[in-house]
């Protein structure tokens, strides 16, 4: 991936850079806010009985936060995938575009 | 951003686009010494004095600042709060947010130039590369030289000290969630636990990255903060800038040239100012996102003018007005509805917390039966109350119900708990037949001590017993 547009047509070219911190970031920040409120709200030892697991707290957290973690990463990663612009989903498109 | 659309030049937008999307040159940033400098040292070094020595105060046995996450408590210079507490953590959220915003509108960004964690260690983070690597120039050569024995050599010096720094603050991070004194000793004889040991290493592979490494694009890329600035931002606010006014146009010249005799400006065009930005941003291209606020090219400016004999001050803390030749105006409404907003929630919050009853109690029915009958014909309950002590000294809690008549507990209740102890206490509670009404009355549990501490608390229950005929 180029990292800088050959042309202002191709400035959708965002470098890989900030791709991976648009996904990896908003999604630590709101996995951080998930994770005070749902544990705020739940203790994870009474969450571990529930299932029927042995948990320690430092688990339950580090577990849960991991797992917002990766569930907002997913949803990022989903909306930068999305918000490609429509001209360039084609191959063909991107092609004729590149040639302009 | 919003400004730069406003701004006349529209064509710079094209260009700022453009360098949205370069790929990132590694900045070597010059040291600078003046006045700004010397407070934002004083900040840094107090406020990481603050972050790596707080952890180590006891009061009383007691770490005056733990979060004690294994423990669900949290420990604020002698309060205990407990989950349950969460509205007040809100409050203060709040409290921090409209302060930031205050601050924003009377002086831009104080924040990010003075206490930003981000800042704040990307100092300290500079500060170990100039021990191992030398000031920018040499940085700079470094960098271009030969990939020689040297060059690794104080590369991994850096990294070295970088590291260590990096594990120290995990470590520090950690101790804030778990008794750091337990920590340290656990540590030394390398037994820390598994997610102890993944949160120092995490939190020190991201301060390491974002201090070391990534630096201002964490500004430029990450911040939200840096993307709602210009909604605080008018024309009275104190801003870094540079007057074009008196400076343009520029270029160089000898020393004290007046510069009208040779048609130009004050500014002699040296570049420093460029020099030592962290953001790599010439500030007198006016007012820039990427701009910290954190005064470095006022420092080396003044410093430059005062050797040309110039007047400082072409680089200043100074209002759009102003520039502009206008009255500023500093006291303006805004700021009076953010105190007013401030000043609110604080006696909000403050009074909250004084009429705060660090006790509490949840009862719960007994599921095993709606009522029996005892031998004595009374109609009994049976309930499970969950004592919880959110004070700092043990208590004895004296149980009582009323709402019927001749409603009492059986046998009296009364149940020791230590501090920051949750305690289960099952009660029978009777009540003769004639006075039942209802499948269903309303009673009340009353808790209270009776050393002193006025604490107390009436919680509400209900009694189920069979319907009179």
């Amino acid at each position: 991936m180029p990292t800088q547009p050959a042309s202002p047509q191709q400035s959708d070219q965002i470098p890989a850079i900030q791709n991976i911190i648009s996904v990896l970031w908003p999604s630590f920040l709101t996995a951080s806010a998930a994770t005070v409120i749902f544990f705020t709200l739940f203790d994870p030892i009474e969450l571990g009985r529930l299932l029927g697991w042995e948990l320690s707290r430092m688990a339950g957290y580090t577990g849960g936060f991991l797992g917002f973690w990766l569930l907002t990463s997913i949803s990022c990663a989903l909306t930068c995938y999305f918000r490609r612009p429509c001209h360039r989903v084609l191959p063909a498109e991107e092609s004729k575009n590149e040639q302009k | 951003m919003s400004r730069n659309e406003t701004n006349p030049a529209s064509k710079q937008d094209a260009a700022l686009e453009n360098e949205l999307y370069q790929k990132r040159k590694k900045l070597y940033v010059r040291e600078v010494h003046g006045i700004w400098a010397k407070l934002r040292n004083l900040a840094m070094y107090s406020l990481l004095g603050i972050y790596y020595g707080m952890a180590w105060i006891n009061w009383n046995g007691q770490q005056v600042l733990l979060f004690d996450l294994p423990a669900r408590q949290f420990h604020i210079f002698g309060f205990t709060f407990w989950p349950q507490d969460f509205i007040y953590l809100s409050a203060l959220l709040i409290i921090a947010a409209l302060a930031l915003f205050m601050f924003t509108a009377l002086a831009g960004r104080l924040w990010c130039g003075y206490a930003c964690p981000q800042t704040v260690w990307t100092e300290a983070y500079m500060w170990l590369e100039r021990l191992a690597e030398g000031d920018s120039r040499k940085r700079k050569k470094l960098d271009k030289g030969p990939r020689n024995f040297n060059f690794y050599r104080v590369k991994t010096t850096k990294h070295l000290l970088w590291a260590v720094f990096s594990l120290w603050t995990g470590f520090t991070f950690v101790g804030y969630f778990t008794p750091i004194r337990e920590l340290a000793e656990a540590a030394l004889v390398w037994d820390l636990g598994p997610w102890e040991t993944f949160w120092i290493f995490f939190y020190g592979f991201a301060t390491h990255g974002n201090a070391g490494f990534m630096r201002e694009q964490v500004c430029i890329y990450m911040c939200p903060y840096a993307r709602f600035q210009s909604a605080m931002i008018d024309r009275n606010t104190l801003m870094i800038s540079y007057d074009p006014k008196r400076g343009d146009p520029r270029g160089a010249r000898k020393r004290g040239t007046d510069p009208k005799t040779i048609g130009k400006g004050d500014c002699i065009d040296c570049g420093l100012c460029v020099q030592v930005c962290p953001t790599g941003i010439d500030i007198r291209d006016g007012l820039q996102y990427q701009c910290i606020g954190c005064a470095a090219c006022i420092d080396v400016c003044d410093d430059v003018m005062e050797k040309m004999g110039y007047e400082k001050g072409l680089i200043k803390y100074t209002t759009e007005n102003a520039l502009e030749g206008q009255k500023t105006e500093i006291l303006r409404p805004r700021l009076f509805v953010y105190i007013g907003i401030i000043s609110l929630v604080s006696l909000m919050l403050f009074y909250a917390l004084l009429v705060r009853v660090p006790l509490e109690v949840d009862i719960m029915r007994d599921r095993a039966a709606l009522f029996n009958e005892n031998r004595k014909g009374l109609i009994e309950n049976v309930y499970n109350l969950k004592v919880i002590n959110m004070d700092k000294d043990t208590h004895r809690y004296t149980i009582t119900v009323d709402g019927m008549d001749g409603i009492e507990v059986k046998g009296g209740a009364s149940i020791e708990v230590e501090s920051g102890e949750v305690a289960d206490l099952p009660l029978r509670v009777q009540v003769p037949p004639t006075s039942i009404r209802e499948r269903s009355s309303e009673v009340f549990f009353n808790i209270s001590t009776a050393d002193g501490s006025g604490i107390e608390l009436r919680e509400p229950a209900r009694f189920l017993g069979p319907v009179p005929r």
